[in-house]
């Protein structure tokens, strides 16, 4: 199965044609994640099938934020999340023929909310996936083999949170503890691992983790949000890590992290505005990691969210925890915890 | 998906391309097709294992191959396992070849280990093509995690390798910390080969941060209130700052600069009371940070003659640091009272209006340090000042100034440290923000302080002559207020974030 399917034929109606890179060039991106697998033979489409659940996430995201959901066929996609859960152990596949991971779980999930399908699938059993995975020390596996990481920690919290199963499963307390003991003191940042280097990546995953447990109180909001507002460079785009270069899925995670905060006015909008418009593909449409790059469908969601989140006209609002749109966050009842500004 | 530029390429070019990426996914779908089937069928074997290399070659990402991978050597695991029963049943095997060379221990090892080395030379190779493939170095942990005989000294050897390609790949740096461990590398020895790191290049922000973790270790502070014994952070602020120097606009070595310049661990600190007050129909707690689990406190008032419990508390503010109770107390003017909570008992004093006794502490400042922490701190700041006469906008250099200015007198230093943040703001526009900000915590720091000593204390609190005020930080402490005089700006800035003073809160 491929992502042709799930496209509608295109009407062809794409808008204006202004090339310029300062402006949204929001019917080229409508086309471009629409379009995107459309050859089934596209040597990076294949080449991707291994997170295909999560391409599809982006996807589905980056098009609802936009208002433009209906260019795909939600029964196909709602099919094939189908088929990708494992009979076995209730996790999802990123796509059929694949192990079950916690990764593609949430991505699932997530489609799943968005298309207000819940019902579809077996919801137990993604739950006694999760709960099986959590071990001793509060950390989660990835998946049976053992690899541990702060973003399935995330991956876990939101899965549950959004099927509204967070008490009475996990081990709560101790899964906190386990990501506070990931908490850098000479930054407040965090890593994958207790003693990792903080990475704007994994912050985000951690500082979204205690957004979802209601714990923001937990963190060390001026030490970690001068690290975080330190990643903004002069071209306004932000980095992952001290003297790294910028790029626009860095800039979402520095960015949601500092907004959960309530510290997002220790940058500059403008500036990163100006930066994220400016990886846009002008000629195809999707964004890339930096400017003058190939876009792709991972950074085309990243640069669209983070417009949204800085208020950009004529896309809905995301919400910086789930990276979901705001109204299904609300349809669903959820509300991750925000700090206000000082 | 990172790092590729966009180039512009011919209509020839474009089409080898296409033949080249349609052949790749042929036999992309050819590999991955026969390796489903045969996990179907259970075939977990060295043409599984060939097959599964073809694809991690070019692809070490796709995480299901790396699964099968795993399966195939438990599998091969077992077989073995399975030899060396049945050859010392003396039983005749199946496959007589492999019955007779299990015979030999010493050969069934080296089996064994070839089957493990098959996958750390695979994970090797892959890392050659992403260093930074979640997936391959996984597998190569759980590959040694597996092996009784695994060979940790070679895997520090392999670390140092690849921090020679990149200084700043994080993972190899995890994997460090991981097998360092393993291997029971000595922390002193780790120290020296972070200094090593550090002298060849000074911006590694990475080799600063393992550093880090192994001072406290190391050189503990028994006071907790710096990160590390002050002997040992003086030698540490000599050498970061000829680091900071060297290229004063790489950041590395200035965050390391200033967590040394800081309190020490604080976030696991619990909560304390910073300010208290009663009266006769109620009081109010003022925590130094959020204590969201406040209600599930015992707390206890207690005078001379009698003890109340103070419950049902309500969170007075959103972050939850301010809490109000409306008990009531039968305030005696003349007797003393006491707050006892959690680990605390606290002294209170009389209001001097005498309807009610309060508590109050303000914001920490810097902590008291040696003569010899003191000059070098001195010392450094001379040289700050020296590198701002050449180049008075250095950003970091005005940041580190200010920093050393309030560790050495932050009474003395508040005006020229606020002016070091308001020229921030030209010179850094992009965190406008938070030195605003970073300003308004100095300020209040300063006029909490200030105030205890006010004739006016605790009833009322005067902010307006701070009119650049753009945010009200520490807050809680002015729950114990009778009236706040903050800035009309300030007032219509902060909106719904006021905090409520005692009168406000209506007890």
């Amino acid at each position: 199965m491929d992502f042709t399917t799930f496209v509608k034929p295109s009407n062809g109606g794409s808008g204006d044609a202004d090339a310029g890179t300062n402006e949204l060039q929001f019917w080229k991106h409508v086309k471009y994640i629409e379009n995107h697998g459309k050859q089934e033979d596209d040597y990076e489409y294949c080449m991707t099938e291994f997170l295909r659940m999560s391409g599809i996430y982006w996807g589905v995201t980056a098009l609802d934020i936009m208002g433009q959901l209906d260019r795909l066929e939600r029964k196909h996609i709602i099919d094939f999340v189908k088929r990708c859960q494992c009979a076995t152990t209730g996790g999802f596949a990123p796509c059929e023929g694949h192990d079950p991971h916690m990764l593609y779980t949430l991505s699932a999930v997530q489609v799943l909310c968005t298309y207000d399908a819940l019902n579809e699938i077996d919801c137990e059993a993604v739950v006694r996936f999760i709960v099986g995975l959590q071990q001793p020390d509060g950390s989660f596996f990835g998946d049976k083999w053992g690899e541990v990481d702060t973003r399935f920690s995330f991956c876990a919290v939101a899965t549950l949170t959004l099927l509204k199963r967070m008490d009475q499963t996990i081990d709560i307390e101790k899964a906190v503890k386990f990501v506070m003991s990931c908490c850098n003191q000479t930054d407040g940042g965090f890593g994958s691992k207790p003693g990792a280097e903080s990475h704007a990546g994994l912050i985000y995953c951690c500082v979204g983790f205690l957004s979802l447990t209601h714990r923001l109180h937990l963190l060390d909001v001026d030490k970690l949000g001068w690290w975080l507002c330190e990643r903004q460079l002069s071209s306004g785009g932000l980095n992952g890590r001290p003297e790294k270069l910028p790029d626009v899925c860095y800039s979402w995670w520095v960015l949601s992290s500092l907004t959960i905060m309530g510290r997002l006015h220790w940058i500059s909008s403008e500036k990163l505005q100006q930066f994220i418009l400016s990886c846009q593909d002008a000629e195809t449409g999707g964004f890339s990691d930096r400017t003058g790059n190939m876009p792709d469908i991972f950074h085309t969601l990243f640069g669209i969210g983070g417009l949204s989140l800085l208020g950009h006209s004529g896309l809905k609002a995301i919400n910086p925890t789930l990276c979901m749109p705001q109204y299904i966050v609300d349809r669903l009842d959820i509300e991750p915890q925000r700090l206000s500004r000082p | 998906m990172h790092g590729r530029v966009k180039v512009r390429t011919t209509e020839e070019e474009r089409e080898r391309k296409k033949k080249e990426h349609a052949l790749k996914v042929r036999a992309y779908r050819a590999a991955m097709g026969r390796i489903l089937k045969k996990r179907d069928a259970g075939e977990l074997d060295d043409e599984m294992l060939g097959l599964t290399v073809q694809i991690l070659h070019r692809n070490p990402d796709v995480s299901t191959l790396w699964n099968i991978r795993r399966e195939c050597v438990l599998e091969k695991i077992n077989q073995l396992a399975a030899a060396a029963t049945e050859s010392s049943k003396s039983d005749e095997g199946q496959a007589e070849a492999e019955a007779e060379s299990a015979a030999k221990p010493v050969e069934q090892e080296d089996k064994l280990q070839s089957v493990y080395g098959q996958e750390l030379t695979l994970t090797e190779q892959c890392l050659m093509v992403n260093p930074k493939s979640y997936n391959a170095w996984h597998h190569r942990c759980w590959t040694l995690e597996h092996n009784p005989q695994a060979d940790w000294e070679r895997e520090v050897q392999l670390c140092n390798k690849y921090l020679k390609y990149d200084e700043r790949n994080f993972h190899t740096w995890d994997y460090r910390r991981y097998v360092t461990a393993k291997a029971a590398v000595p922390a002193e020895q780790e120290l020296d080969f972070c200094t090593e790191k550090i002298k060849v290049n000074f911006s590694n922000y990475s080799s600063w941060h393992h550093r880090s973790l192994l001072l406290p270790k190391l050189y503990p502070n028994e006071q907790r209130d710096r990160p590390m014994s002050e002997e040992k952070l003086q030698e540490e602020l000599e050498m970061v700052l000829t680091a900071a120097f060297t290229d004063p606009n790489d950041s590395s070595a200035w965050f390391y600069q200033r967590w040394l310049l800081g309190g020490g661990a604080q976030a696991d600190q619990p909560p304390k009371v910073v300010a208290f007050r009663m009266g006769a129909t109620g009081a109010v707690v003022a925590f130094n940070k959020p204590c969201p689990d406040f209600e599930q406190f015992r707390v206890e008032l207690a005078s001379n003659e009698h003890m109340w419990k103070l419950e049902s508390w309500q969170p007075a503010d959103s972050r939850r640091t301010t809490w109000r109770t409306q008990t009531s107390i039968d305030y005696q003017k003349d007797e003393s009272y006491c707050l006892k909570l959690a680990e605390q008992e606290i002294k209170l004093l009389p209001l001097p209006t005498g309807d009610g006794a309060f508590y109050f502490v303000p914001p920490h400042a810097a902590s008291s340090c040696s003569k010899e922490l003191f000059e070098e701190l001195q010392t450094q700041l001379q040289s700050c000042y020296d590198l701002l006469e050449y180049e008075p906008d250095s950003k970091w250099t005005l940041l580190t100034s200010a920093l050393l200015m309030r560790a050495i007198d932050v009474t003395a230093n508040h005006e020229r440290s606020l002016d070091h943040l308001v020229q921030l703001q030209k010179v850094d526009a992009l965190r406008e923000g938070y030195y605003k900000d970073l300003a308004a915590s100095w300020t209040l720091e300063l006029e909490l302080a200030k105030w205890v000593t006010s004739t006016e204390f605790p009833k009322r609190f005067e902010l307006s002559a701070e009119s650049a005020l753009t945010s009200l930080p520490y807050g809680q402490y002015l729950a114990i207020a009778d009236e706040l005089e903050l800035p009309a700006k300030l007032k219509e800035e902060l909106g719904d974030r006021l905090p409520l003073t005692f009168a406000e809160l209506k007890l």
